[in-house]
């Protein structure tokens, strides 16, 4: 008995109103020696999925929350999207201590994808080299150029809309055209125009412009950080997840990584971890991929220590775990006399990264985007008790008026720092493990960077016509933490994602991050994915196989997509 | 749903989301319908705390504009969490598991009405309870009153806030009084530009809301923040 025919033998799950899977997918058993074990199936781990799947490898993802069928259990509710979060308890602290859970992680096949605003900006050539330029940060191992291919192919499985010119970075263009704007980008646009700063409206997003095979295009009901019941939206759930499981990948879902588990010969040999019934089980597996994201990929890690590697795996360098990076994510309210209903339309519409660079005027290296929000009700309640001191009768006559008030959004490169950095705490979670604790603090450079940014954010909201400014200082995203570099004494994996110590063992998702720029990372997170795949898949067999491995980099290959890839948007 | 007996709170006269119920997919409906039927049974708060709880959450949102049979549940959506043991998914390392931070605020918020009125929070008028909240709003609680010695007034407070307004804006009636447009799947809303209202929405009718006299949360002032080392 495999014990794995959890999650509704037979039954069909509705991805949208349109798209559907029918289930049951291939099951291994825990006798099967699997080629990969995927851990977690979020943005990287999604993509990952399909393309060894496509390839013909045996792999098997495995999911710690359930496997959504989107018109049952998601809502078109504020309140009732908390599922989506990773709810479970971690312990933060620090002189900034970071708020976790809904902001900066999901749970459930998509992961972070299912909620995220799908705001997909690449990152600019510069932040592949912060170190040379800026003797700040680190630089990462790899270029811009070799990233390159992998954007453009993402945005296109995304799909994305945006600009048919898109002026920052590396200029370059999208696959489907820019999005109607709703009252925050046109907030942006005035406030940009009377300044002279360029702006981009309606993109670049994640989400349909129009309509597309079994993807219908967005209805403007701002609900895309409650999870995108209209399908409209990108994540991996509903853009890779069903090709992976159609070339015969499994998503076990409910499906709690304990540990990884080493073999005599000091190679990993499978993940321990506890299925939808609470019970201790080992998957088989060749070689692993962690992609639980910034704070659970460190804690798997750290919670797979063992004689032979007592810091955790991977930790050899104590890296591990260091270099947690959050963007500075200050939201600015703006009152204005006409009436805005900014709830309306995607909360991601809108930006300018006129002031992403380091500017040599400036005191502080690197820089910042502004980018549009959207908050719902209580959102915007919780805003306004932070950045307004609201409560009580104030709270009740501030939110009545909300409808008069704009949002935008300061998007801040916070460097990497050692300091910055995820640990075990002594609390365990409902399965016995330790969980985890993050500790973040603000370093000069980011302390300088958030006040020229924030004041900024609030010049372009005055002079889009607000009368009254307000601000709340926060986070959003988290990467770092098991960064990749080509030197094993400072960096957890190498430019592959294959940990310097244990060659069968990967890390893929936000974490291998070095640095992150004042992008939303999850297009970047995608785009490495499929370049991670790619090299696995040239090196086939030898992945499994003690000895020597190659660092040339892999042929892209156009011919692993998702199949309503080509032939759709703009040529 | 008496749609003629309901008193529109707010600048939307007339405007009641739950009227659009018809347009909702049903895992929506049955989340909302759920929350308009909830329970006020309190089950983690015990007899002896429930009328100080009920006390402080009456100032932190007050509701007394609303006829009672309109008011929202805010306590018993609280109770209800602590209750269910359901978190955000994190804790400040200096704070206690939620349901203690409660505990011990409650006790703290009535060692500042001792200290500041000499008797427990509910015997206080709404303008000294509003006093003794101010405190914790600006986290200057009075030396007087331990809790706050081990207990951070800073994050109580954001954790009483934002668990207050969670509970009260995901409720219907509080979406009628602010004019938001609620649920929107599958029907969308059409209209983005310059706030309009969609076909449904009613036009905004200003009029002047005023905080009653014997309160102090009406004026805004800016939230208090303890200092902390930059080590942990």
């Amino acid at each position: 008995m495999s014990g794995n025919g959890h999650d509704g033998s037979g039954v069909v799950k509705r991805l949208g109103p349109m798209q559907t899977v029918e289930l049951p997918m291939r099951r291994f058993n825990d006798q099967d020696l699997v080629d990969y074990c995927i851990v977690g199936v979020g943005s990287a781990g999604g993509v990952l999925l399909q393309r060894l799947a496509r390839a013909g490898f045996k792999v098997v993802g495995l999911e710690a929350g359930p496997f959504w069928d989107t018109e049952r259990d998601w809502v078109s509710d504020e309140a009732g999207a908390h599922k989506l979060y990773w709810n479970d308890l971690r312990i933060t602290g620090g002189a900034d201590a970071l708020a976790l859970g809904a902001n900066n992680s999901g749970h459930g096949v998509g992961g972070g994808s299912v909620h995220w605003a799908a705001f997909v900006p690449r990152f600019h050539p510069s932040d592949f080299e912060v170190y040379t330029r800026d003797g700040v940060g680190c630089d990462w191992p790899i270029r811009y150029e070799e990233l390159k291919p992998y954007y453009a192919l993402i945005e296109k499985e995304m799909p994305a809309s945006g600009p048919a010119h898109f002026p920052w970075g590396d200029p370059h263009s999208y696959p489907y055209g820019p999005h109607p704007v709703g009252a925050n980008g046109s907030i942006l646009a005035a406030g940009c125009a009377k300044l002279g700063i360029r702006v981009c409206l309606g993109g670049p997003v994640a989400i349909m412009a129009g309509s597309r095979t079994d993807r219908p295009h967005c209805i403007y009901r701002g609900f895309c950080i409650q999870g995108c019941k209209v399908g409209a939206k990108q994540s991996t759930l509903i853009s890779h997840v069903p090709d992976a499981l159609g070339h015969g990948a499994e998503v076990r879902d409910h499906s709690m990584a304990a540990r990884i588990n080493l073999g005599r010969d000091g190679r990993v040999s499978g993940v321990t971890y506890f299925d939808h019934a609470g019970r201790e089980r080992e998957q088989r597996a060749r070689a692993v991929i962690v992609s639980g994201y910034a704070i659970e990929t460190p804690r798997l890690l750290l919670n797979s220590a063992c004689p032979r590697y007592p810091h955790g795996l991977a930790n050899g360098s104590d890296t591990l775990g260091r270099y947690l990076m959050a963007q500075a994510g200050n939201v600015i309210l703006g009152r204005f006399d006409e009436l805005q209903r900014q709830y309306k339309a995607p909360p991601a519409h809108a930006l300018t990264e006129e002031f992403y660079e380091t500017d040599p005027k400036r005191d502080f290296a690197r820089g910042f985007a502004v980018q549009t929000v959207g908050p719902l009700p209580i959102a915007m309640a919780k805003q306004f008790a932070q950045a307004k001191g609201a409560w009580g009768w104030g709270m009740r006559q501030v939110m009545m008026d909300s409808n008069h008030w704009g949002a935008l959004a300061l998007l801040g490169e916070i460097l990497p720092w050692p300091d910055n950095r995820v640990e075990l705490a002594h609390e365990k979670d409902q399965f016995g493990l330790p969980v985890a604790k993050v500790t973040f603090s603000l370093h000069d450079n980011d302390k300088k960077m958030i006040e020229f940014g924030k004041n900024k954010v609030m010049e372009i909201m005055a002079a889009a016509g607000a009368t009254e400014v307000v601000q709340e200082h926060r986070y959003a995203h988290l990467v770092g933490a098991a960064r990749m570099g080509n030197d094993p004494a400072t960096s957890v994996v190498d430019r592959y994602g294959r940990s310097h110590e244990i060659a069968n063992l990967f890390v893929c998702d936000g974490s291998i991050l070095p640095t992150q720029g004042s992008a939303n990372p999850g297009l970047t997170i995608q785009a490495l994915a499929a370049r991670t795949a790619d090299y696995l898949i040239r090196e086939g067999e030898a992945v499994f196989r003690p000895g020597k491995y190659s660092m040339e980099p892999p042929p892209f290959r156009k011919d692993l997509s998702p199949p309503a890839t080509w032939g759709h948007g703009i040529r | 749903m008496k749609a003629a007996a309901h008193k529109t709170i707010g600048y939307y006269p007339g405007y009641r989301t739950i009227n659009q119920i018809g347009y909702w997919d049903e895992a929506t409906r049955k989340v909302v319908l759920e929350r308009l039927g909830q329970s006020t049974v309190l089950r983690f708060f015990t007899a002896a705390e429930a009328p100080l709880a009920q006390a402080v959450v009456d100032r932190v949102l007050p509701q007394e504009d609303r006829p009672p049979e309109q008011r929202i549940p805010v306590l018993a959506g609280i109770d209800e969490r602590l209750y269910s043991g359901r978190i955000d998914g994190f804790r400040y390392e200096d704070m206690p598991p939620d349901g203690d931070a409660y505990r011990q605020g409650l006790a703290g918020i009535d060692e500042i009405a001792h200290a500041l009125f000499g008797r427990e929070f509910v015997r206080l008028t709404h303008l000294q309870q509003d006093s003794v909240l101010l405190t914790l709003h600006d986290a200057k609680p009075p030396a007087a009153a331990p809790t706050w010695h081990h207990l951070p007034a800073d994050r109580f407070w954001r954790l009483l806030i934002d668990d207050v307004v969670g509970i009260y804006y995901a409720h219907p009636y509080a979406w009628d009084e602010i004019g938001y447009g609620g649920p929107a799947y599958p029907r969308g809303y059409m209209r983005l530009d310059h706030g309009e209202p969609e076909p449904w929405e009613v036009e905004e009718r200003r009029y002047e809301f005023e905080a009653p006299a014997d309160s102090l949360s009406g004026a805004f002032t800016p939230l208090g923040k303890l200092r902390r080392g930059a080590k942990s």
